[in-house]
C-alpha cells in the first residue's frame, strides 16, 4: 500500500527553521482542535503558511504501561527474585534490584488494586512496602528484605509503556442478553450503550496518520513531564483500511514511550479499575506536530466527522463488526445501530486531553519545548500475527 | 428503614419478635448495637399490610424510633478526570457530559440510586449512602 494523499508535498519549513522560531518566541502554535476549526475558512496552504506547530493530546486508559524501578542495594545485598510492592507482584528477573511494575498487575486478594495504583502512589510521593525474596548466593547472601520505599529513596523510576496512544480504536457494544464488564467499560445488554475511547480530532496519531513526524526519538508530553517516543508500540500495524485523508478506520499504529516518572504528576497518570476486568491506568500524552507543508496542514485540519471507526460487538464470540460511525456522531451522545438509537459514552477524557494540548502549546509558545525530528521512522508495511495454538 | 433503640431496649430481641409474632421478613443491612448505648438497625421489612401495621405499632409501643431511609449516591468530585464512563450507564440524566467543555455534570435530583455508576466509574468515585429522613 502506498500512503499517497491527494495533495502534493511542497516542502515549506523544516525542523530547524521551526525550532529557531520557537526559541525566538515567534512560532505560531495552535492546538489540533483550533486548526480543525479553521477547516471551513482557510485552505491547507494558508494554514501551512501561517501555523508552525500544532499540539495534540490524549488522556485515556492505556493498559500496556508500566514503570522500571531500581530500589538500590541493601547491605548485605539481595538478589530480588520474588518481589511485591504493597502486596502487588512486580516483575523480577532483571538483575538484582531492578524491577518492572506492570500497570495491570493485580493484588492477589484485592482485584481493584494493582500496579497502576503503585505507580500513581510512587509518583505522588507516598511510601510503598517492598517485600523481596532471593535464594541467597555468594555475592547476594540476603534471603529476604522487608522495607518501605518512595520516590526519594529509589535510584530511578522510569516509565516505559510498550503500547500507548492507539491510532483509532473500535466502538464497543454488546448485543447479548447480559451485561458485559470489559476494559471498554460496562456494556449493557441488547445494545444498551456504546463506548469509545479517543480524543478524536485532537488525538496525536490521528493528526499524523502516515507518521511523517512521529517516530523514534520524538519528544512528547508524557504524564506531566517531557518524555520520548522510544519505538513503535507493540501491535503496531499499517496494513489497514483508510479514509481519503489516510486516517485508519481501525486500530493501527501505536507508540512505545519513555519518561522520568519522578517528574510526572498524578494529574496526568491515574490508576483505574474496570469492574470484573481489572486494573488499568490513565496516561496523559501530548505530541507536537510541525506543519512542514501543505499536506501536513491538510492532515492536521481533519475534523471529527472525517474520522471513522468500527462498531464492534464485544459480547459475541469473534467480536463481529456491526457498522461504521464517525466521531462527531459518537461525541453527540447518541448513534444509531441496526435501527436502534444507542447512547454513547467516552472512556477517555477530552477535557484532560485539551488541558494537555494547551500545556504543550504554552510550553512551545514560551520557547521551553522544541521539536525533534525522528531519528528513525516507524515501519511502513507491517501486519499483525495472531497466536496459533499448536 | 432505620430502627433506633434507646439504650434500655438493647436487651430485647426485637427482630426475633418481628419475625415470630408478626410474620415480617426482616433483612438486616447494617447494625450498630452495643450494651449501654443507643443502637440502630438498618433493615428492609416486608410483610402483609395488616402484619406490617401491627409490627409498626409494636415498635412504637416499645419506644423504637422508625426512620424511613432513602438511598442516595455520593460523588467524590474533585479526583474526577471527566472520562464519561459513568454516563454510559446512567439513564435518568443524572450524569451527563457538558456538550462543549466535556466535563461531567452530576444532578443528584435526577438520580434514582440505581447504583450502576458505582461499578462503572474506573476511579471508584461513587458510593451508596443511606440518608435518613
Amino acid at each position: 500500500m502506498c500512503p499517497q494523499g491527494p495533495i502534493i508535498r511542497l516542502s515549506m519549513k523544516d525542523y530547524q527553521e521551526i525550532n529557531e522560531k520557537i526559541r525566538s518566541g515567534k512560532a505560531v502554535v495552535l492546538t489540533a482542535e483550533e486548526v480543525s476549526a479553521m477547516a471551513g475558512t482557510k485552505s491547507p496552504r494558508q494554514v501551512a503558511e501561517e501555523v508552525d506547530v500544532v499540539t495534540t493530546g490524549t488522556f485515556g486508559p492505556m493498559c500496556s504501561s508500566g514503570m522500571f524501578l531500581n530500589v538500590g542495594h541493601t547491605d548485605p545485598p539481595i538478589r530480588m527474585e520474588d518481589i511485591t510492592l504493597n502486596g502487588v507482584p512486580v516483575h523480577a528477573g532483571v538483575a538484582a534490584v531492578d524491577m518492572y511494575i506492570g500497570a495491570t498487575a493485580n493484588h492477589p486478594s484485592n482485584p481493584s488494586y494493582g500496579g497502576a495504583h503503585i505507580i500513581e502512589e510512587l509518583i505522588a510521593g507516598k511510601d510503598i512496602e517492598l517485600v523481596a525474596k532471593g535464594k541467597g548466593t555468594d555475592c547476594y547472601p540476603l534471603h529476604e528484605v522487608r522495607t518501605h520505599i518512595n520516590k526519594n529513596t529509589v535510584n530511578e523510576m522510569i516509565m516505559f509503556n510498550p503500547r500507548n496512544a492507539y491510532q483509532n480504536y473500535p466502538v464497543a457494544v454488546n448485543t447479548t442478553g447480559r451485561t458485559n464488564y470489559t476494559y471498554m467499560g460496562t456494556l449493557l445488554p441488547r445494545l444498551g450503550n456504546a463506548t469509545f475511547s479517543t480524543s478524536g480530532e485532537l488525538s496525536p496519531l490521528l493528526n499524523d496518520p502516515e507518521l511523517r513526524t512521529i517516530g523514534v526519538g520524538t519528544r512528547i508530553f508524557l504524564g506531566g513531564t517531557t518524555g520520548y517516543v522510544s519505538w513503535n508500540g507493540t501491535q503496531f500495524k499499517t496494513d489497514v483500511p483508510r479514509t481519503d485523508e489516510m486516517v485508519p478506520k481501525v486500530n493501527a499504529a501505536t507508540i512505545a514511550v519513555i519518561g522520568d516518572a519522578r517528574n510526572m504528576s498524578p494529574d496526568f497518570i491515574r490508576a483505574a479499575y474496570f469492574e470484573k476486568y481489572g486494573v488499568s491506568i490513565f496516561i496523559g500524552i501530548g505530541i507536537p506536530i510541525p506543519v512542514l507543508d501543505e499536506e501536513m496542514a491538510a492532515r492536521l485540519m481533519i475534523r471529527n466527522e472525517q474520522i471513522i471507526t468500527r462498531i464492534v460487538d464485544y459480547g459475541s464470540v469473534n467480536k463481529p463488526v456491526l457498522g461504521e460511525v464517525n466521531y462527531r456522531d459518537l461525541f453527540s451522545g447518541e448513534i444509531e445501530i441496526e435501527g436502534k438509537k444507542v447512547r454513547t459514552a467516552s472512556m477517555s477524557s477530552l477535557l484532560k486531553a485539551r488541558e494537555i494540548a494547551q500545556i504543550l502549546k504554552d510550553q512551545i509558545s514560551a520557547g521551553s519545548f522544541t521539536l525533534t525530528e525522528p531519528v528513525q521512522a516507524f515501519p511502513s508495511n507491517t501486519s499483525l500475527h495472531s497466536l496459533q495454538i499448536r | 428503614m432505620v430502627l433506633r433503640f434507646p439504650a434500655y431496649r438493647i436487651e430485647e430481641p426485637i427482630t426475633y419478635n418481628l419475625i415470630r409474632d408478626y410474620n415480617i421478613i426482616v433483612n438486616i443491612l447494617n447494625a450498630d448495637i452495643s450494651h449501654g448505648k443507643e443502637g440502630s438497625l438498618l433493615v428492609e421489612m416486608k410483610g402483609e399490610k395488616q402484619d406490617m401495621d401491627m409490627a409498626l405499632t409494636y415498635l412504637e409501643k416499645h419506644e423504637i424510633q422508625i426512620n424511613p431511609v432513602r438511598k442516595t449516591i455520593l460523588f467524590n468530585e474533585s479526583p474526577c478526570v471527566h472520562c464519561g464512563s459513568c454516563t454510559a450507564v446512567c439513564f435518568t440524566g443524572a450524569l451527563e457530559m457538558s456538550r462543549k467543555e466535556r466535563s461531567l455534570i452530576f444532578k443528584p435530583e435526577k438520580c434514582i440510586a440505581c447504583e450502576l455508576c458505582i461499578k462503572a466509574c474506573p476511579l471508584g468515585l461513587f458510593e451508596l449512602n443511606f440518608g435518613i429522613h
